[in-house]
C-alpha cells in the first residue's frame, strides 16, 4: 500500500500539477484531497504541492518530510477499515507522533510544529 | 457492496425519519468488547454514510467517471465550504472538520451532538501527541536529544529507508534518549488525562449513546439481511 518509490519522481510531477491547480480553483478553508487517501501540503491552507496516500508510507520524500505545512484526513471508515491517521516526526513511525486525525478532519497550519512530518501510518484508533 | 447501499437508504431513511427510535422488540444488547463495539458503530455509521450518498446517486464504492464526480463525492462526503467545527490543540494544531456531508450527518446521527463529540474526539485522540510536546520541552528531554543528534551525524549521513533502523535505535540508547523518554511519558501522559478528564468523561457518555444507536440500526438491517430497494422507504 506505501508509496511506491520508483514511481516517486513520476508522481511528484502530477502531483505539483495537481497541487498548483488545486491552490487556484479551492475556496478558503476546501481540502483539495481524494476520497480515501491522507494528504499533506507543503504550505499552508492546502496550498503548494501535494503529496497523497492510500497507503502507509514510513519514509516520505524529501520534498514534504519536514516541509509539511497542512493535512486532511480524507479516508473512507467502515467495519475492519484502518481510517484514522497518525503523523510522527521521524521516519518509521519514529521520534513522536504529531497529530492523529479521524477521517473528515483537516488542518490547514500549525505555527508551532510546521514542516515536522517524516512518515504516518493508518489505523483503527489514534 | 450494491446490496448494502440499498440497505443503507432505507435504514438512513428511517433513522432520520425518528422511526427506528420505536423498535418493536426490546432494546438490543450492546456487544461487551471494546473491539465489537469500535465494529458495530463502523458498521453503523457505514450504514447511514451509504444512504446518504445513495440517495445523491452516489457511492464510495465506485471509481469516479470524472474529476468532477470525484469532487462531487468528497463534497457530499465529508462536506464543503469552509469548516464549521475547530479545535485549536496545545500542540499547536488547530483541527477542523465540517458540520455538512453525509460522514458529518452519520455522526451526528450516531453521537446526537456533532460539536461536543468533535471536541471530545480530537481531544482524546491527541492526548499521547499532547503528552508528547510536554515532555519536548522537559530540559532533560532536550538535552538527550541534542545527545542523540549528535550521535546519529557522527554514525554519518546515508541513511536509508527501510527496517534496518539500528544506528537509531544504537543511539537512542547511547544518548539516553530512551530511558529519559520511559521515564517521561508516562508522567505526562497522567498529567494530560487528567487535565483533559472533562473530555475523557464526554467522550465515554457520547460513545455509549452512539453505541445504542448503533445497535438499533445494526438490528433493523442486520449484516446480510438486505431488503429490496425502496421497500422500508417512506
Amino acid at each position: 500500500m506505501t508509496l511506491k518509490r520508483t514511481l516517486a519522481s513520476a508522481a511528484t510531477a502530477v502531483l505539483l500539477l495537481t497541487g498548483g491547480l488545486a491552490a487556484a480553483a479551492a475556496p478558503a478553508g476546501a481540502a483539495e484531497c481524494p476520497s480515501g487517501e491522507f494528504c499533506a501540503w507543503e504550505n499552508a491552507d492546502f496550498s503548494g504541492q501535494r503529496a497523497n496516500w492510500s497507503g502507509d508510507d514510513h519514509w516520505w520524500e524529501s520534498w514534504i518530510a519536514d516541509e509539511d505545512s497542512s493535512w486532511a484526513n480524507h479516508g473512507i471508515s467502515g467495519p475492519g477499515i484502518k481510517d484514522h491517521v497518525r503523523v510522527y516526526s521521524s521516519a518509521n513511525l519514529g521520534g513522536h507522533m504529531t497529530i492523529c486525525l479521524a477521517p473528515g478532519q483537516e488542518v490547514n497550519y500549525n505555527g508551532a510544529a510546521n514542516d515536522d512530518g517524516d512518515s504516518h501510518t493508518w489505523a483503527m484508533s489514534c | 457492496m450494491r446490496s448494502l447501499r440499498t440497505a443503507c437508504a432505507a435504514v438512513a431513511a428511517l433513522v432520520l425519519a425518528g422511526c427506528a427510535a420505536e423498535p418493536s422488540g426490546p432494546a438490543p444488547v450492546p456487544p461487551a468488547t471494546e473491539r465489537d463495539q469500535d465494529a458495530l458503530i463502523r458498521y453503523a455509521q457505514r450504514v447511514l454514510v451509504d444512504g446518504c450518498l445513495d440517495r445523491q446517486g452516489l457511492a464510495v464504492a465506485r471509481e469516479p467517471s470524472s474529476p468532477q464526480e470525484s469532487r462531487r463525492l468528497r463534497d457530499a462526503l465529508f462536506g464543503a465550504g469552509p469548516t464549521e467545527l475547530s479545535l485549536a490543540l496545545p500542540t499547536g494544531h488547530t483541527v477542523r472538520a465540517h458540520t455538512d456531508g453525509c460522514l458529518a450527518a452519520a455522526r451526528h446521527a450516531l453521537y446526537g451532538d456533532q460539536r461536543r463529540w468533535f471536541r471530545a474526539e480530537v481531544t482524546v485522540n491527541n492526548l499521547s501527541a499532547e503528552a508528547a510536546a510536554r515532555m519536548r520541552a522537559d530540559p532533560a528531554h532536550r538535552a538527550a536529544r541534542a545527545r542523540f543528534a549528535r550521535c546519529l551525524e557522527a554514525a554519518g549521513p546515508t541513511r536509508t529507508p527501510g527496517p534496518e533502523q539500528g544506528v537509531e535505535q544504537r543511539c537512542a540508547r547511547e544518548s539516553g534518549l530512551a530511558s529519559v523518554e520511559a521515564r517521561l511519558r508516562p508522567t505526562r501522559l497522567a498529567e494530560v488525562r487528567l487535565l483533559r478528564r472533562d473530555q475523557l468523561t464526554t467522550h465515554t457518555r457520547l460513545r455509549t449513546r452512539a453505541l445504542h444507536r448503533a445497535a438499533e440500526i445494526s438490528a433493523a438491517y442486520p449484516h446480510g439481511n438486505t431488503p429490496e430497494k425502496g421497500s422500508a422507504s417512506p
